[in-house]
């Protein structure tokens, strides 16, 4: 079969269907036609304003359908997205668009405004880049990851096939644009000719949003971390006899959801089968478990389950060897869908590498359980990222940010379980001798560097020095340790003063 | 001015910020500065409605509303308006 560009699915979707909806932006549809309309309206500015060009453009927007006609619109030009979080930091914002070469593309209500006219005659090339994700890195500027346009063909190829959606599917859309979560969510449906039912992101932690967008379109594939589902079994408490009986997939992604935030969604969702999906930007989903109900944590967790469909995954040991039956390791994958490496090809050394058979591999950082039956589970990280409300964040380069401000002596940077959140981070940062420092102060420094979900939660300012281990390095382990008896302490107090 | 301070009080202890009432500036941005995530602002509504007895509509919880003390100030004066031309 001949190979079909994004663009050029959703053009062919627009000329047969052009009255099917596209997207739903609260209680408005908008159809295929529309978001063509858009899309061409878009292509026409921005080739005014000389697309395409070699270097990528950035759009740097929060979720809309005019966000989505814009990607589209650079897509159908063959001008490959830069798509930033639109909470990164303003200097951070600067300094990776700096090194992308990327323009900053102008807001997407502007962009859209005008007529259309613009289609897309040609495919292209599969192997040119498309779009380019981000996420995070330890350096303090997030790592760029370029996807062809094959990769997110053959992406979407396997998640219409797997949760069979096409023109009838309603597909709920509960992450940021700028996530991998939207090559399924957005992308697939959208070149399918199905529906995608969008979360604004300014409510996305409203369970009244939520349900609104349920009841407005019936949604028959839901993705989304684990803390969407928490919200939506918290608007259940409100009304016992609610039921989102449409959904038909229910894929749990971005991090492990816990027995007792799992333990209401087979009632919520009653003819939902539950996935739990693993992937990371680089790579794009590889493993795929479905949950049962009866038994969801047969390992006191639920697995991330066995490779999906043309993926090859490897468990190495300490020592790099492959280990060929059960066992603990790093996990290590290759997927139909991965990048080809960083933008910066610096950045790929010990992360990507050919092995036998001349097929790249990703190294995840995930530590590994594989299970007598093959099946897999997560275990822990090999460096220091953890996620937050299903985001990859490297606390160590949240610690590096903090530690750059003038005032800050050292930093750590400690990830507490939430229920809501997965973890959320508490910062305990060394003030310099005499000088005058709050939490408030050092926030606003973080967020001109941090993405917003990377600012810690809560901050401790000490005047006496971290601990560290004999070999001089900051001790994590023993900043938490104290952090937990001071809190305890503070409790007793607390509870001894207030009787 | 006296509700300004209360508010000021209620973030300073919901939040576990290490300031007086007069170091939390008026125009601080609490949504850019991580104070106040998504999950944080249905609970500051919730005590906004429960303090100034106001009944928000859950869906006009814009974030925009309460990016600082001051917006949340005139957002209250506002819902106050509101409900009394209601009567």
């Amino acid at each position: 079969m001949p190979w079909r560009s994004l663009p050029g699915r959703i053009a062919e979707q627009a000329e047969l269907r052009p009255q099917a909806p596209a997207l739903l932006w609260h209680a408005d549809e908008v159809s295929y036609a529309d978001l063509h309309r858009m899309a061409g309206a878009a292509a026409v500015r921005l080739a005014d304003l000389g697309l395409p060009s070699a270097e990528p453009v950035a759009v740097v927007a929060k979720k809309s359908p005019q966000a989505i006609a814009v990607v589209l619109a650079c897509l159908m030009l063959r001008q490959p997205v830069l798509l930033p979080s639109a909470e990164l930091g303003a200097e951070t914002l600067s300094a990776l668009l700096e090194r992308c070469g990327a323009r900053r593309l102008p807001d997407p209500a502007e962009l859209t405004s005008g007529e259309g006219g613009f289609t897309v005659r040609e495919d292209g090339d599969p192997d040119d880049v498309a779009l380019l994700l981000t996420t995070s890195g330890s350096t303090g500027l997030p790592k760029v990851v370029p996807l062809t346009g094959g990769a997110v063909e053959r992406f979407g190829d396997w998640a219409a096939g797997y949760f069979g959606i096409g023109p009838e599917s309603t597909v709920l859309n509960y992450a940021p644009l700028n996530f991998d979560l939207c090559l399924l969510d957005i992308w697939t449906t959208l070149s399918r000719g199905g529906c995608v039912n969008l979360v604004d992101q300014d409510l996305a932690a409203n369970p009244a949003h939520l349900l609104a967008q349920f009841q407005a379109r019936p949604v028959q594939v839901v993705q989304g971390v684990p803390m969407l589902y928490q919200l939506l079994a918290q608007a259940a408490e409100a009304d016992e006899e609610l039921r989102l009986d449409s959904v038909e997939h229910a894929l749990l992604t971005g991090d492990a959801v816990s027995a007792r935030g799992f333990e209401p969604l087979p009632d919520l969702l009653p003819k939902a089968v539950f996935h739990n999906v693993y992937g990371c930007t680089e790579t794009n989903d590889s493993f795929i478990h479905t949950i049962d109900p009866i038994d969801p944590m047969p390992y006191g967790t639920v697995p991330i389950g066995r490779p999906i469909d043309g993926v090859d995954a490897l468990v190495l040991d300490e020592d790099g060897a492959e280990l060929t039956g059960p066992g603990r390791g790093e996990l290590v994958v290759s997927t139909p869908f991965q990048t080809a490496g960083y933008l910066d090809a610096e950045l790929d050394r010990g992360v990507f590498s050919e092995r036998a058979g001349g097929r790249r591999y990703y190294r995840t950082g995930d530590l590994v359980r594989r299970h007598e039956d093959g099946v897999l589970t997560l275990e822990g990280r090999r460096d220091f990222v953890v996620k937050v409300r299903g985001v990859r964040i490297n606390t160590a380069e949240v610690e590096a940010a903090l530690r750059s401000h003038p005032a800050v002596t050292e930093a750590a940077v400690l990830a507490e379980p939430d229920e809501l959140a997965g973890m959320r981070l508490h910062a305990v940062v060394q003030r310099a001798e005499g000088v005058k420092l709050n939490s408030l102060i050092i926030r606003q420094h973080a967020a001109g560097l941090l993405p917003r979900v990377a600012i810690p939660s809560t901050f401790e300012l000490v005047d006496t020095p971290l601990p560290r281990t004999s070999t001089g390095k900051l001790d994590r382990k023993a900043v938490q340790r104290r952090t937990r008896q001071a809190q305890a302490d503070h409790r007793t107090d607390t509870t001894a003063s207030g009787g | 001015m006296a509700r300004t301070d209360d508010i000021k009080r209620y973030l300073i202890e919901q939040f576990l910020l290490d300031v007086t009432v007069d170091e939390l500036e008026d125009d601080f941005d609490l949504l850019a500065n991580g104070v106040v995530d998504s999950l944080g602002l249905l609970t500051l509504v919730g005590w906004l409605e429960n303090t100034y007895k106001l009944d928000i509509d859950a869906l006009d919880i814009l974030p925009e509303n309460f990016r600082s003390v001051a917006s949340i100030d005139a957002f209250l004066t506002q819902a106050d308006a509101v409900a009394s031309g209601a009567k």
